[in-house]
């Protein structure tokens, strides 16, 4: 206990990165496995330790970092009464608060991303503006040498800023987000993942990474920011801003605009540990007796995952203008929990964030009823006759696939290994900003030196480039190289789309290609929060361009080798190799389009380059989760595992809990940091120690502490003093960051009381036999979200427990069946 | 004003027909509407309909031949003016008088009964529409010229800034004659260094008026179309720039390779040096294995590669 001062946040921080001091306080639940008889556990578990087995960083592990959410019901006593306490009108109510929420949820994530792209020009606008400025002035008396300075400085500050945030206040928010939210919909709990404080850290990321210039875009972390948005406004608080929301439940109108403060649930800065509010966390229970908290009902892992698969395809349809790809984008990331009615609502918030971020940006833009702008990105429109395509060039297209797949096989073996370095050597948060700011610099003096390079001039034509900069062209003119270096590349990337056919030479387009390639796959991975989206199409749109320009080169020029159709196909085929999407990419970019006949030939390119791809490396989400070392469940057992048993699997022996405990010995159980299991299978309370008695429950660690922080033993209830009963209301209100053992305060003479657990056990948890074959057990585990899997023999006594670090090391490798190890990371 | 003419493609049987019927009705008095649907109608004619064809009434006549008049003099103004580019300066005149003249025909009023107006027999009475489309056009041209940017508002004249700019550009042509008359006939294409000294000023005065024209624009409007300066001030932009650059090759930005080089190739040493050091001196992150507690077996781990020593 000596550590109680330190550890007193409900936040229980897990900053391990850099804290290896700190290792022993901040283990992390190793759920379910271990050592037996509570108490004796210590000193086993320290064996380990005394020789640690260290090795480097690989991607065949397993991190003991992550969590599952509990998606399974604890169906105990408490929820039964409940359940049947609530009539039929209040289910109705419920289901309606669920529409609200979508809508809601809908609003935020469109005015959130409303906000981004408006930052975003703005600043864009002046950085550019005053570059330019600055290079025409030096053009004509020399000193371009200072404008590329002041570019890089420029460029490397604002990275600066952005990627510090992200390293010191919140590393979750790097990166674009998808893996993280993939992680969270398969049902891996990520630390920190779905918090106020990741969004706000997030958005302002996004909006200094893109005008610091990288080859980034703000298109991915839009998703991860409408998962935030939903977890959020689905729980109604803010623990990061210590509010909750409260509203009588005869007012159920109020609600809206007070919701439109807080989202994300939990926990900022300002309950870090050694912040001096965190020790007046130490949670005293409200108990709101008239008042009724709005979204309590949701207060559980099952509700907040629907909405946050909701929020996710929100901010893909803000992202894209892609409503039905939003949904689909949810389907294919997180298709195991799914029905109908969800899927509805899913739909309706991804509708609701499009049309709101389209009705705001077109009163932004000042034409107020236009409605022009679906999404963060639009590609423009492509219906004129040039654009439409034959049958004859469906094999063409099909080769830009194969192209596409190659050139994402090698994109992600690249960022492989630069990951693998990244995590291995640069891991301190210090570093990360160096290395930000290193690559931002060096993209503004790449993107400096083409321009300065390149000889292709342009006449201007009207204001059809945003930022025209002469430098060595004749008057009039501009560089060609610069309206793609020199722009935000969301723009770059319509420019490639839309341009009239001749404005890139192919040399500009080619040494445009392989920089940008380098560059986009050098940035990824870096600690600023930043999406591969658009990065990727760029790359894909320019080299398509050229592709275009070769064939109605070579065809001498027939009018179907419109080089922006090409474009379009090669920005598909470059995406598809890299992040190897299928099903919902195909719906995004033909709603991007707003072209529904590119379905065919789109659908086509993303096939082919993802065939072409599996066939090198695995796409680049499912390679930076592994590299996360993600206990991530994939839709099916490995096709060779079944010759293994449950018995094999599982973890064993269990440190199992009698249904009528001693206090002390649940303390001891909870507080063991080298073996914090999370879930505890019940057995009968047996006086007789030498025999394992027979399983009658599960409890899991959150409602013991609950348990132990209201004292409800059962000497207590034997005093006959008038004490409340614990209602489920009671452990939601706890929910999701539970306080830690340490925080509880448990006297010497509680110690001797008893617990009795039968009436908050799960009394129904899932069991197989020892002989159930390894799909099996994955199936079950995959299909109804299970976190403990309890083993039982023929006799109903417990002998293992399956976990979901149990089940995903087992892995197809490139020499069969591989098995993972698991690591404190 | 005129009905869009898609409309009446697929009306056209229907429409002969009731122009033939309107004619029978109307016997020997000359409806006005049908002497451009003649060709159209000849088929049907041999059905034996009598008269001679009906004639416009004298004022839409009259107002027909002016605007055949101001659009003559229109496209002959459009043509000479066509190279280099005086579209605007030159035929503002006669495109208001024409706009005006397409006006009083729209306006028109005929003295016979209400339904045959000059407006309606002129304008909407046939496939073609020939006086909508010249109109059309003109003003199409008109509008991708631009040319309401260099004329005053009420379009009597050009604008202050569009004056200042083509006296200036004026005499900055006047400049480059001169200096070129001062040498010789027959110059190397790099000997243009007397052009370019003497008229430096003038030129960099109205390079700077354009783009500050240019800019004042692009701040006044946001479509793409005011985007544009007018033709007239664009083409002489074009022109001045292309001999000053081009021709006399006088804009010869000074080109610094060599500290440009220096500070790319030390920004792009920066990351080696950064990248070498971390993997020297940073400490490489190691992981701590933990032993999972499972039944060590046997038989069944077979294509298992054993991780644990």
């Amino acid at each position: 206990m000596a550590n109680v001062a330190k550890k007193v946040s409900w936040s229980g921080r897990d900053r391990d990165d850099d804290e290896d001091g700190r290792a022993g306080e901040t283990t992390p639940l190793l759920n379910g496995s271990g050592p037996g008889a509570a108490g004796s556990g210590r000193q086993e578990t320290e064996v380990p330790r005394q020789r640690p087995n260290e090795i480097p960083h690989n991607e065949k592990l397993l991190s003991l970092k992550y969590e599952s959410l509990d998606y399974d019901n604890s169906e105990n006593q408490l929820f039964l009464e409940e359940e049947r306490r609530i009539n039929h009108a209040a289910f109705r109510t419920v289901e309606i608060k669920r529409w609200v929420i979508c809508a809601m949820i809908g609003i935020l994530t469109g005015l959130v991303a409303c906000f981004i792209d408006i930052v975003v020009e703005n600043l864009a606008g002046l950085k550019y503006r005053v570059v330019k400025d600055n290079i025409d002035k030096f053009t004509t008396k020399g000193g371009l040498s200072f404008s590329l300075l002041l570019w890089a400085t420029l460029n490397a500050s604002v990275v600066m800023v952005g990627s510090l945030i992200v390293a010191f206040i919140e590393p979750v928010a790097a990166g674009s987000g998808i893996p993280q939210i993939k992680c969270y919909l398969n049902g891996v709990k990520i630390p920190h993942v779905v918090r106020l404080k990741t969004l706000v850290i997030k958005v302002c990321g996004v909006i200094l990474s893109v005008v610091g210039g990288l080859a980034v875009g703000k298109e991915g972390p839009m998703i991860h920011s409408g998962s935030v948005i939903a977890a959020g406004i689905s729980q109604g608080r803010s623990t990061s801003l210590k509010r909750d929301f409260k509203v009588g439940v005869e007012l159920p109108g109020v609600q809206v605009p007070l919701c439109a403060v807080p989202t994300g649930d939990l926990a900022s800065s300002l309950s870090s540990p050694g912040s001096c509010l965190s020790s007046s966390l130490c949670p005293t229970l409200k108990v709101p007796s008239l008042l009724f908290q709005i979204f309590e009902y949701f207060r559980r892992d099952t509700e907040k995952r629907d909405f946050v698969s909701a929020g996710a395809a929100a901010g893909v349809s803000a992202a894209f203008g892609a409503p039905v790809g939003g949904v689909l984008f949810s389907l294919e990331e997180g298709a195991s929990f799914w029905n109908q009615f969800l899927t509805w609502r899913i739909f309706f918030a991804s509708m609701i964030s499009t049309f709101t971020l389209n009705s705001v940006l077109s009163v932004y833009h000042g034409n107020a009823w236009d409605l022009s702008s679906p999404g963060l990105i639009n590609f423009g429109r492509f219906d004129n006759e040039k654009m439409g395509y034959t049958i004859q060039e469906i094999p063409i297209f099909i080769f830009m696939g194969v192209v596409g797949g190659i050139l994402g096989a090698l994109f992600n073996a690249l960022n492989y290994w630069l990951t693998m370095f990244r995590i291995r050597y640069i891991h301190r948060p210090c570093l990360q900003v160096v290395e930000a700011m290193l690559v931002a610099a060096v993209t503004a003096t790449v993107g400096f030196v083409m321009i300065y390079c390149s000889r292709d001039c342009q006449p201007i034509q009207g204001s059809s480039v945003a930022y025209p900069l002469q430098l060595f062209c004749a008057d009039g003119e501009y560089n060609s190289m610069a309206t793609a270096f020199f722009n935000t590349p969301e723009k770059s990337v319509v420019n490639l789309f839309h341009d009239p056919p001749g404005s890139y030479n192919p040399m500009t387009l080619g040494m445009f290609t392989l920089m940008y390639f380098f560059l986009a796959c050098w940035t990824y991975g870096l600690t600023v929060s930043a999406g591969v989206f658009i990065p990727s199409l760029l790359i894909g749109a320019a080299w398509g361009r050229l592709f275009g320009i070769s064939l109605s080169y070579l065809t001498k020029g027939s009018i179907w080798a419109d080089p922006g159709k090409y474009a379009l196909m090669g920005a598909a085929a470059q995406l598809g190799g890299i992040v190897r999407m299928t099903l919902s990419l195909t719906v995004i970019m033909m709603e991007a389009t707003g072209n529904v006949t590119y379905g065919f030939p789109i659908m086509l390119v993303l096939m082919t380059a993802k065939i072409v791809g599996d066939y090198f490396v695995e796409g680049l989400y499912d390679m930076h989760i592994q590299l996360q070392s993600v206990p991530f469940l994939h839709w099916e057992a490995p096709v060779t595992s079944h010759s293994l048993t449950a018995r094999e699997v599982m973890s064993t022996p269990v440190t199992c809990l009698r249904r009528i405990e001693r206090v002390g010995t649940v303390v001891d159980i909870l507080s063991d940091t080298s073996s914090n299991h999370n879930g505890f299978p019940v057995v009968e309370s047996n006086p007789d120690t030498t025999q394992v008695a027979g399983l009658r429950g599960l409890i899991l660690r959150s409602q013991l502490i609950v348990l132990l922080k209201h004292k409800v033993f059962v000497e207590r209830a034997n005093l006959s003093l008038v004490q409340r009963r614990l209602k489920l209301k009671d452990f939601r209100d706890a929910y999701p960051r539970f306080p830690p053992i340490q925080s509880i305060h448990v006297s010497q003479d509680e110690r001797e009381c008893m617990i009795d657990l039968s009436e908050f056990m799960n009394p129904s948890p899932y069991t197989v036999p020892q002989e159930a074959s390894l799909p099996r057990v994955f199936k079950l585990f995959r299909a109804l979200g299970l976190r403990h899997l309890v083993v039982v023999d023929n006799r109903n006594e417990v002998v293992g427990m399956v976990t979901r670090k149990d089940l995903a090391r087992y892995r197809l490798g490139k020499e069969g069946l591989e098995e993972l190890s698991l690591a404190q990371t | 004003m005129a009905p869009p003419r898609c409309l009446c493609r697929p009306l056209l049987p229907v429409l002969a027909l009731a122009l033939l019927g309107l004619a029978a009705a109307a016997g020997p008095r000359q409806t006005p509407a049908l002497e451009l649907a003649q060709e159209l109608a000849e088929e049907l004619w041999s059905a034996g309909l009598p008269g001679d064809l009906p004639e416009l009434e004298p004022e839409c006549r009259s107002l027909l031949d002016a605007f055949a008049e101001g659009s003559a003099a229109l496209t002959g103004c459009l043509g000479r003016r066509a190279r280099p580019v005086r579209l605007c300066q030159g035929c503002h005149g006669q495109y208001r008088r024409l706009l005006a003249q397409y006006g009083s025909i729209a306006r028109a009023v005929g003295n016979s009964s209400e339904s045959h107006n000059c407006a309606k027999s002129i304008l909407t009475s046939d496939r073609l529409q020939i006086v909508v489309t010249l109109s059309e056009f003109f003003n199409e041209t008109w509008e991708a010229a631009n040319c309401a940017n260099c004329l005053k508002n009420n379009s009597e004249g050009l604008s202050n800034s569009t004056e200042e700019f083509l006296d200036l550009f004026n005499k900055s042509l006047t400049c480059f004659e001169h200096n070129l008359q001062g040498q010789g006939v027959d110059l190397s294409p790099n000997n243009y260094t007397e052009v370019c000294k003497n008229c430096n000023e003038t030129y960099t005065k109205l390079n700077d008026l354009y783009n500050h024209l240019q800019r004042l624009n692009r701040q006044g409007g946001e479509s793409a179309h005011s985007a544009h300066l007018c033709i007239d001030v664009e083409d002489a932009m074009n022109i001045t720039r292309k001999l000053w650059s081009r021709t006399f090759n006088c804009s010869l930005p000074c080109s610094d390779t060599v500290p440009v080089i220096a500070v790319s190739s030390f920004i792009l040493f920066l990351p080696i040096v950064f990248y070498l050091s971390s993997f020297l001196h940073s400490k490489q992150k190691k992981r701590i294995l933990i032993l999972p507690k499972r039944i060590q077996s046997n038989a069944n781990l077979v294509n298992i590669q054993e991780k644990y020593s």
